[in-house]
């Protein structure tokens, strides 16, 4: 394999941006872009709503100092203050990158960028293209690599770093298509693989693969992770899938009802009802399961949200989309019965620890998207702004990368390192010794995390979720994989994915069960109110010889004073 | 109180799935295996599969990543015709069956096959790569970020319904003129480059367009509509084609247009035969006038509907032969009936 000036590990929003600003800087590098999907395929495509930029196309008065200020609100006063000022700035400039380069906007009767309202935000200032925002931004994104020629490796999985001393030498990587392991020698390594919320399986919103790689392979490798613990839920999810039934349909009306028949959220939020913000009404709705009036199911209890009494014409116009979801997905057609639903792990905040321009501590590797924790989400991402995310910060991990990559040498991998890997790999499929379904056992690792690495936590749930994790770690060792070919092995990825997950949900369960207070969505029952004074920080959760060690790192402050969060 | 959620199951059913296998490393030639497995009124296809991976089989392989109709990797032809398993019903299809409860699964056609139900994607991004499907900004590189294009609604709704496209290949799959013809353009690129060449922000609608118009490009289409039929986002993609071909006629004029040759070549086949005698078709030249091509997608589909001569080479006989020429003929005169009310 030729040595490579960068490598970038992900072919979505995150990395895409950066591919293609690195080729910008320098067009002279040889830069590859290795995804374990085609590029089009990454779970940016999810993305609906839009992404948040303070044109003022909509509402005159709109600016960055307050796309800051209500970033650094939504955060729960977690986020970088530096960070979430280069988010805000820059972002106009991306937004209209984009435009220039091709992406559908939707517009305004003034043929501007039209933009809507969303949680969180003071102004409208959400651009979107219709409700296939994350589809279009990265449909045009690839179309604009494929321009630049920047070099795919599609359907390749990377399996690890190889490491020597304080920096990295490359990567190592399996093509799926030939079961063939590869070394990537390499100057520098982006990584922009994604988030993690897949973990909690079938109370997920998440593309099947947004399994945590990056962030695995980088803890595996000695890089600290950041604020592991902040898991964003989002209140309706399909009960037996958790694919997401998006606000518009809570927006145009719909009811949250408990098996009592009651609309519950009269409760919680008198006034807002089912429209309050995205924490509480996943608190809500989980207290109702909870305390017992939820429904039962094979797949899990769940509570309803009601269309029924807004009328055909109206779901069938407004909701198309959220109707055929509901028949595809729970077989129940929300014009005549109500939708089961319940909160579903939706987004992750934590991630790979970076500065301002995308670095890690490890020399020569930049980590980007939502893989990465800068930190301008904190405790709780507004919506619109990880679309955001994935481009600003995509694209200056890409410049940073391409300035700096002359700067490293490119190690050498040898063989002895990729047969420690091809081996380990074999050793999976040997029957002798490995009997544990993959199957069962991520679904024990969503239900516990699930469960009691939730959205209500606590110290005696948060140390069973502790207890089962590692025991699910241990189960781990004595996995098989039952199909033995070289060629296109999709339960061998299902495997290695399923270790990754594993190895961060440690992280996770220990980073909660560390931070005994309430913020943005991370919330215990035990120690309900924020504690500013003991946890206003950033936990980091770093592998040493083997163990996990939890640090912890202050939080960059600003403009913004710590004030109370209140709506 | 609990409340069970069965009221939603009316019912629970053993289906059998026989899947197409074939795995290169191993097996020379592909074979059916067959799942019986229990269902429940309300799974998809694609839960199916995962079912019976997890449980009875772990060596079926297939491609699936979003599981919500957005990504498009997991289009497979069910029962005959390629969708997406994801969105696709297992009780909508039980009616479909050949064989009562037999649900019949096969990899997408007019693609590389790798294993199982998994078709190699790259020719479809080669074919991307080759006709430019990407804007091509009218704005300088080091202008960009600075201001944005004024783009009317109008404009936009042009090519709104196209960019719905997920790359899922169900289209290219079931296209006639591709099983006979790898080369050709394909419809899901030809979708794109009709997205591109309509966006006033590209520069290079010109070469674009030249690229179309050349052998293997927009003027093999049969206009068979197979495609639009497939499209899971319901795509007009035909619209699409349409417009290229006005595009090219009104940009490039008929001179220029060795295609629109091809194209009457094809119809004074079909009139004569009743099908295609392809080796002949690209010598056969000469002037060409609107009508031909306008009544050429008519000519085909309806051959197409009354499923007599399949794609040109696979050409065998073409039954019914007097009757289909009242047809065509009478459908000439529509066409061009058709034609002078658009014109009005
Ligand atoms: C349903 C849903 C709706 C959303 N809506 C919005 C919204 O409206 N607005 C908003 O701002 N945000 C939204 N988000 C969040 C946002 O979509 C994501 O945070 C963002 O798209 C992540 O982009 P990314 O580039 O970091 O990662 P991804 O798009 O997830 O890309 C990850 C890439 O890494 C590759 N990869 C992963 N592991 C490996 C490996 N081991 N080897 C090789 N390649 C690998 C994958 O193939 C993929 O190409 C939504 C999220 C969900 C789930
Ligand atoms: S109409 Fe044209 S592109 Fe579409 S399937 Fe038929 S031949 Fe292929
Ligand atoms: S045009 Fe339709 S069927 Fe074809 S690839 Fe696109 S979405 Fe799929
Ligand atoms: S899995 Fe994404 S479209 Fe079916």
């Amino acid at each position: 394999m030729k040595p490579f000036d960068i490598i970038i590990v992900g072919g979505g929003g995150a990395g895409l941006y950066a591919a293609m600003e690195a080729m910008k800087t320098n067009p002279s590098l040889n830069i590859a872009v290795l995804s374990k999907v085609y590029p089009n395929r990454s779970h940016t495509s999810a993305a609906q709503g839009g992404a948040n930029a303070a044109l003022g196309n909509t509402a005159k008065d709109d600016s960055v100092e307050l796309h800051i200020f209500d970033t650094i609100k939504g955060s729960d006063y977690l986020a970088d203050q530096d960070a979430a000022e280069v988010l805000c700035t820059e972002a106009p400039k991306i937004i209209r990158e984009l435009d220039n380069m091709g992406t559908p906007w939707s517009r305004l009767d003034d043929k501007t960028i039209a933009q809507r309202p969303f949680g969180g935000a003071g102004r409208p200032r959400c651009c979107y293209c219709a409700d296939k925002t994350g589809h279009t931004i990265l449909q045009t994104l690839y179309e604009q690599c494929l321009k630049k020629g920047v070099v795919f490796f599609n359907e390749y999985l990377a399996l690890n770093l190889s490491v020597k001393g304080s920096r990295s030498k490359g990567l190592i990587a399996m093509d799926i298509k030939t079961g063939k392991i590869e070394a990537f020698t390499a100057r520098t390594v982006i990584f922009a693989t994604g988030g993690y919320a897949k973990m909690y399986w079938n109370r997920s919103s998440n593309a099947l693969g947004n399994t945590g790689d990056g962030q695995a392979i980088a803890y595996r490798a000695g890089i600290p992770l950041k604020d592991m613990e902040f898991v964003q839920f989002h209140p309706t999810g399909l009960r037996k899938s958790g694919l997401l039934v998006t606000e518009g349909a809570r927006g145009e009306g719909g009811y949250l009802v408990n098996s009592l028949g009651e609309r519950f959220m009269s409760r919680y939020a008198p006034e807002k009802m089912e429209l309050g913000p995205r924490d509480l009404v996943s608190r809500s709705i989980e207290t109702e399961i909870l305390q017992g009036r939820g429904f039962d199911s094979p797949a899990g209890k769940y509570i309803h949200l009601d269309l029924t009494h807004l009328g055909a014409d109206l779901i069938r116009q407004r909701l198309p989309q959220i109707r055929e979801m509901s028949m595809y997905f729970e077989g129940v057609d929300p014009i005549e019965e109500p939708i089961p639903v319940r909160p579903t792990a939706h987004y992750s905040m934590g991630g790979i620890d970076t500065d301002n321009q995308g670095r890690t501590v490890m020399e020569g590797v930049y980590a980007a998207g939502e893989c990465a924790c800068v930190s301008v989400h904190g405790a709780n991402r507004l919506g619109g702004n990880s679309l955001l995310d994935i481009l600003v910060f995509g694209r200056i991990a890409g410049h940073t990368a391409a300035e700096e990559a002359r700067s490293f040498e490119p190690g050498n991998i040898t063989d002895a390192e990729l047969k420690e890997h091809a081996d380990e790999i074999r050793s999976y499929m040997q029957p002798s010794g490995h009997y544990e379904r993959y199957g069962a056992l991520r679904e024990e690792l969503g239900h516990t995390l699930g469960t009691n690495v939730g959205i209500y936590r606590e110290a005696s749930l948060l140390r069973k979720g502790i207890e089962d994790i590692a025991a699910l770690r241990e189960r781990f060792k004595k996995v098989r994989v039952f199909d033995s070919s070289d060629v296109f092995n999709t339960n061998l990825l299902q495997v290695l994915e399923l270790r990754n997950m594993l190895d961060l949900s440690e992280t996770v369960a220990a980073g909660a069960y560390a931070r005994e207070e309430s913020r943005g969505s991370h919330t215990r029952t035990d120690f309900p109110t924020r504690d500013d004074g003991k946890w206003h920080k950033h936990t980091m959760a770093t592998l040493v010889d083997g163990r996990l060690e939890l640090g912890e790192k202050p939080v960059t402050m600003g403009r913004y004073e710590l004030q109370e969060r209140t709506y | 109180m609990t409340v069970t959620s069965e009221q939603h199951i009316e019912g629970k059913r053993d289906v059998t799935f026989r899947v197409f296998r074939l795995n290169p490393q191993v097996d020379s030639k592909p074979y059916f295996d067959d799942y019986t497995i229990p269902v429940e009124r309300g799974i998809t296809v694609l839960r199916a599969l995962n079912y019976i991976k997890e449980n009875i089989d772990a060596s079926v392989s297939y491609r699936v990543f979003c599981q919500a109709g957005i990504c498009g990797s997991c289009g497979m032809r069910i029962n005959g015709i390629s969708k997406l398993a994801c969105t696709t019903q297992v009780w909508d299809e039980l009616p479909k069956c050949r064989e009562a409860g037999i649900i019949k699964i096969e990899p997408l056609r007019n693609l590389p096959l790798l294993k199982d139900l998994i078709v190699d994607m790259d020719p479809l991004v080669g074919k991307m790569k080759h006709y430019r499907n990407w804007v091509e900004s009218s704005m300088p590189e080091p202008e960009m970020g600075k201001k944005e294009f004024l783009v009317s609604e109008e404009e936009f709704s042009r090519y709104d319904k196209a960019t719905d496209c997920i790359l899922c290949a169900s289209c290219v799959s079931e296209c006639s003129i591709l099983r006979a013809n790898k080369e050709y353009v394909s419809p899901a690129v030809l979708l794109k480059s009709y997205r591109m060449n309509v966006d006033t922000r590209d520069s290079l609608h010109d070469v674009r367009l030249a690229e179309l118009v050349q052998d293997h490009g927009v003027w093999d289409c049969t206009h068979c509509y197979r495609c639009q039929e497939t499209c899971v986002k319901n795509i007009p993609i035909m619209e699409a084609i349409h417009g290229i071909r006005e595009d090219a006629i009104e940009c490039r004029g008929l001179k220029d247009s060795a295609g629109a040759k091809h194209a009457e070549a094809f119809m004074s086949d079909i009139e004569k035969k009743g099908k295609l005698v392809e080796a002949t078709l690209p010598f056969r030249t000469n002037g060409v006038a609107w009508t031909v091509k306008n009544l050429l997608p008519m000519a085909v589909k309806m051959i197409m509907k009354r499923r007599t001569p399949p794609p040109p080479p696979l050409v065998k006989s073409s039954k019914g032969m007097k009757q289909f020429r009242e047809e065509f003929r009478e459908m000439t005169e529509h066409v061009k009936d058709d034609h002078k009310t658009h014109n009005k």
